[in-house]
């Protein structure tokens, strides 16, 4: 009923290409910008922002990243955590290399070390495939983070071998390090995050995405009718490599405020990972939703015992949330191994043929 | 497990049957949150520690009815010493929390920029950055009793005999895990090896190959160094003694930081590791008052998670006396600022005008438990020394007398450090003291 | 030219210099070589069978050890001990079965993967909820492993073997030679491996493929005790055991996903160059710790001249 379609004539082909076809898609995301802009940030505490807003933007944006390579172009990768680290490492020398640089230019900059680095990591793919491929990138992730350990430039030789964010503002407002407001970094990374979604939501749909896609589906064939595989692949790592670098600046400079090489460990391609399969590869919506179940679940996990006054040591309730973590991740992939991003095009589908089963 | 869940099961019950009366019984409390890590890889060493800690404030609560009157509810936030969860907790426990007690370096290194705009002091007894003794700078970062470089220099001077210029043309290696925490006392022994003459080396070890250490061991074999320090945590310290006597290496020439004198971590190598010996600012007392009130107010009270075999362990009792350290914070925070419930602030204050001597130990009934030492304003660790021990196959035993560090070795380059973290965090506040 | 020397020349005059050494470090490799070599083992079994990447190898190797450690604690002797931890393992291969792969038959490889490391969080809440978090000292002495050492003097120096590195190596020989047999004499093994080699012949000629996998699964647990116990007796048992599996995964890249010979040969190689390389040129020029990422990297060299392993199925793409 609320998602009826009829009577939205297309009348050009424009109209017909547009990015939102249906009038309550376009509706429905202004409510959702209205909540992110406007809502959230009035009503949010600091816990909030700090545990569940800012780290859901920035795992979505690297999911993002991770989703164009393995999503759209079809190559697996393990190793999205060293390309974040990349990112920040890269945004830190910056930094320090460049003291009054504007913090955004800093990080739209570091992106391109990680897409070099990806793209060299990524010359593999022309000759190895599939979970082949995902081991070769397991090299990148643990060689990189040796590196982040063993060369003491990286970190200002500083003893501890862990970066600090120091303080930095923009126009005159505390963007980054302690003296910095949740608020400020919040919209700071909101804005990173629009930006990039909204290119990358027109590359995917343009001529390059395509590209990918045909790739991805397979990689003789497309290579048959004419694409060219070696710039395909390239340049699949190049953009996700982007995209998550500026990620992993932004992880380290205004969630994080300092990092260790440990930081960039496998756990963290994983968890990315992990979002990118459970919003659904090959969508860019469900980079989003991803994000919000993996990183909200376990903030949830932990608040409900003590909200509910049931008296569990924090440590059973840890055991717990890693459980009821695993356990749903394989749940998930039961009921809807294609992710969130389908189950909402499926209840969107209901809902534009409500009343009617078929 | 089967005691675990019915206790579970039969408090689940019994608070919510108290979920509704709960709000009429209230009455002052203190937040203590601590940022534990009972999982993970260093669950192992984790754990001792905390219960330590807990069983100590329950101790309190049961036989003096908390501090002054004041219940203590000591809260875990759990971390898994992963850094993520660590700023999360930090986040979610510093409305009410009166202190913050990270429980890693790194976590402590994330905290550390934010605890002057939070305005909550930090507490981490012999761990973090060891140039937070500088109170100027770091002015809300305790590390009592001893920092990382006073135990590197301390034990320097125990295996010199007292004079560092008899370790001339000697080789020292270090093996230590490959994290900031492992790293911590590179900068001084480099500096002290440049200035005694004798040779440095590091032997890494990556949190992955913790288990796997016979490259490490080979690497020593080859360089036979005349000693090894270690800087281990968690699953590594099992795994470098047993290959320490694998490789035949002497025992006597192996020495640890205090985190590498965990009882946990000698049972398997046992016997064959006698000899082995760490440097710590605690020693259990198994006959101290302390202990005895904690065996009647809480362990026979079934509210110890803490096995009877392990109360005499070197780290459950380092737990104890870390609660103690903060107890006493607390207790000059009330008499200073004649209020019960004491706030982050004044707190921070108590832990800057710790005096912990003799005579107060006495009287805590935890004489010869813990190294004496005396926090200002400007010497945020108080830099008590610290003991040798010795395992015997079995336990640790109490070797030295009491170590102090040659501190002027140690200031220049910790007055230098705390600069150069001031200088890069810029605009860094800083506190004047007199 | 210092640098070409200190590369190219010097870490062989080292390898001369000290022959005794040289044979240490050989042995050391070796030892963690036929380690390697068994916990790929148990991917490849799994792999063959069903194509699952199985990421939960790792902590299956934890959760049996912690099983025997833990049953022995409760009073269980040794001798009773391990049967039980098999008992275990084979529900867990059976529960694994069950809730998981059967409801995600005929998905892509990802999501079956990803199912794999869904596996993992579980077992590690789960076994941490059990079992505790502490360090667990493996029962090595009640299992009747012995734990002295023999001490050669060859070229006048020394080589010490560890009985218990010893034993683990006949053990390891042993049990890679039982399954061998089992694989190639039994019908259950032929079953195993015509289904690596054509699921829907196989199927079609009556193969159980949901017997098949219990079996599988049931192998790799077994696989994961033996892992277990020898890992567990060099240190201790943690759940920092779990990356062990890591380790197993440029092994696999080597010797090619479907090869059990492979992941022998590779597991071999990987144990003796890692070291090799870590003794004369990661410790002395790189600052150490190079056996996190050597393995990784050399796969992936010797994957760009042969993308399919040195021993793996040729790929052979259709259009």
């Amino acid at each position: 009923m609320l998602y009826r379609t009829a009577g939205q004539f297309k009348t050009s082909y424009a109209a017909d290409h547009a990015l939102f076809p249906v009038r309550q898609d376009a509706w429905l995301l202004g409510v959702i910008m209205v909540l992110a802009w406007v809502v959230f940030p009035l009503a949010a505490s600091d816990f909030t922002f700090q545990a569940l807003l800012i780290p859901v933007l920035i795992y979505s944006l690297a999911a993002l990243g991770l989703n164009i390579l393995t999503g759209y172009a079809g190559q697996l990768s393990l190793g999205t955590g060293a390309f974040m680290g990349v990112g920040a490492y890269a945004c830190y020398k910056i930094m320090t290399i460049f003291p009054g640089l504007n913090l955004a230019v800093a990080i739209g900059l570091s992106g391109f070390f990680s897409a070099a680095v990806g793209v060299a990591f990524g010359l593999p793919s022309l000759r190895i495939k599939g979970f082949y491929l995902a081991i070769a990138t397991l090299a990148a992730q643990f060689f990189l983070v040796w590196l982040f350990e063993k060369w003491s430039w990286l970190y200002n030789d500083s003893a501890s071998g862990a970066i600090q964010v120091p303080n930095l503002s923009m126009f005159g407002l505390g963007v980054a390090g302690p003296t910095a407001t949740s608020i400020t970094q919040y919209y700071f990374v909101l804005a990173v995050v629009s930006l990039v979604t909204i290119a990358a939501i027109n590359i995917t749909r343009g001529r390059i995405g395509r590209m990918w896609k045909a790739v991805r589906d397979m990689d003789i064939a497309a290579e048959l009718v004419g694409i060219n595989l070696m710039k395909a692949k390239l340049s699949a790592f190049a953009v996700s490599s982007y995209i998550v670098g500026v990620a992993g600046a932004l992880f380290v400079f205004l969630w994080r405020g300092a990092a260790e090489p440990n930081l960039f460990d496998i756990p963290l391609s994983f968890r990315v990972l992990f979002i990118a399969i459970i919003g659904g590869l090959g969508s860019v919506l469900g980079n989003y939703l991803g994000a919000i179940l993996i990183v909200a679940l376990p903030v949830i996990l932990n608040i409900v015992p003590e909200a509910l006054g049931i008296p569990v040591s924090s440590s059973v309730v840890e055991h717990l949330n890693v459980m009821t973590i695993g356990g749903l991740i394989i749940m998930f992939l039961i009921v809807e191994p294609h992710g969130l991003a389908r189950f909402w095009a499926m209840i969107r589908e209901k809902m534009i043929i409500w009343p009617f089963p078929h | 497990m089967k005691k675990l869940l019915s206790t579970t099961i039969l408090s689940a019950t019994f608070a919510v049957g108290m979920l509704a009366a709960a709000p009429a019984f209230a009455e002052d409390v203190l937040h203590i949150p601590n940022l534990s890590y009972r999982t993970g890889p260093f669950a192992g060493t984790g754990i001792p520690l905390m219960n330590g800690q807990r069983d100590y404030m329950t101790m309190l609560n049961e036989r003096d009815g908390g501090v002054n009157g004041v219940k203590l509810s000591y809260e875990e936030c759990e971390t898994g010493y992963n850094t993520e969860k660590g700023v999360e907790c930090y986040e979610k426990t510093k409305g009410e929390g009166i202190v913050t007690q990270p429980w890693s370096t790194g976590i402590t290194l994330q905290v550390l920029p934010k605890s002057n705009v939070d305005k909550r002091a930090i507490l981490a007894p012999g761990y973090g950055f060891s140039p937070m003794a500088d109170g100027k700078t770091f002015q809300w970062a305790f590390n009592p009793p001893s920092s990382y470089w006073d135990g590197a220099q301390m034990l320097l001077s125990y295996v010199s005999g007292g004079n560092l210029d008899s370790l001339k043309g000697k080789k020292i290696a270090l093996i230590h895990l490959d994290h900031p925490y492992g790293k911590e006392p590179i900068p001084l022994l480099e500096a002290l090896a440049a200035k005694h003459g004798f040779t440095f080396m590091a032997i890494p070890v990556g949190l992955k190959e913790m288990q796997n250490q016979s490259a490490q061991w080979l690497q020593i074999r080859r360089e036979n160094p005349d000693f090894v320090f270690m800087w281990g945590w968690g699953a590594m310290n099992a795994g470098a003694v047993n290959e320490a006597v694998k490789t035949k290496f002497p025992m006597e020439k192996f020495l640890g930081i205090w985190w590498s004198g965990h009882d946990g971590d000698m049972a398997s190598a046992g016997a064959a590791a006698k000899g082995y010996r760490a440097i710590s600012w605690n020693v259990p007392v198994n006959d101290a008052p302390v202990m005895a009130d904690i065996k009647n107010y809480v362990a026979d009270a079934g509210k110890s998670d803490t096995p009877a075999d392990q109360a005499g362990w070197v780290f459950y009792q380092r737990g104890i006396a870390i609660s103690m350290f903060l107890v006493e914070a607390v207790k000059a925070a009330q008499a200073n600022f004649n209020t019960k419930t004491v706030d982050a602030e004044q707190v921070r204050w108590g832990l800057e005008n710790l005096k912990i001597d003799e005579a107060k130990l006495k009287e805590l009934g935890m004489g010869g438990m813990v190294v004496p030492f005396q926090t200002s304003c400007s010497n945020h660790t108080g830099h008590g020394g610290a003991w040798i021990i010795e395992w015997d196959g079995a336990k640790f035993n109490k070797v030295s007398d009491q170590l102090q560090a040659d501190r002027a070795a140690i200031e220049p380059l910790e007055a230098a450090k705390a600069k150069e973290y001031a200088d890069a965090n810029a605009p860094w506040p800083m506190q004047e003291c007199k | 030219m210092e640098f070409l020397h200190s590369i190219l020349v010097k870490p062989f005059a080292d390898m001369i210099g000290a022959p005794d050494f040289l044979l240490q470090v050989l042995w050391e490799g070796l030892v963690s070589g036929v380690l390697y070599a068994l916990i790929a083992l148990g991917f490849v079994l799994i792999y063959k069978s069903s194509r699952i990447f199985n990421f939960a190898q790792g902590i299956m190797v934890v959760f049996a050890a912690l099983s025997l450690v833990g049953l022995h604690e409760k009073g269980v002797p040794a001798w009773l001990a391990v049967p039980l931890t098999l008992v275990i393992m084979l529900g867990l291969a059976i529960a694994i079965e069950r809730v998981v792969l059967r409801p995600l038959v005929n998905q892509p490889d990802i999501i079956l993967f990803m199912a794999t490391i869904g596996i993992t969080l579980f077992l590690i809440g789960f076994g941490e909820l059990i079992f505790g978090g502490e360090n667990k000292v493996m029962i090595t002495e009640q299992l009747g492993i012995p734990t002295g050492s023999f001490a050669f003097e060859p070229f006048g120096g020394f080589v010490s073997i560890e009985q218990k590195d010893l034993t683990a190596v006949i053990g390891a020989v042993l049990l890679v030679a039982g399954l061998l047999l089992f694989l190639n004499k039994s019908s259950m093994g032929r079953a195993i491996r015509a289904l690596g080699d054509d699921h829907q012949a196989a199927l079609s000629v009556g193969i159980s493929l949901s017997m098949i996998w219990v079996v599988v699964w049931f192998i790799a647990g077994v696989i994961a005790l033996a892992t277990g116990i020898v890992w567990g007796a060099r240190a201790d048992v943690s759940f920092a055991l779990e990356v062990i599996a890591y380790k197993a995964l440029p092994v696999l890249m080597l010797g090619g996903l479907e090869s059990v010979l492979g992941a022998i040969v590779g597991g071999l190689a990987i144990g003796l160059l890692e070291k090799l390389f870590e003794i004369y040129w990661g410790q002395p020029l790189l600052g150490g710790n190079t056996e996190t990422w050597f393995a990784f990297v050399f796969a992936l060299v010797i994957l760009l001249f042969r993308p399919q392993g040195l021993f793996g199925e040729k790929i052979i793409e259709r259009v």
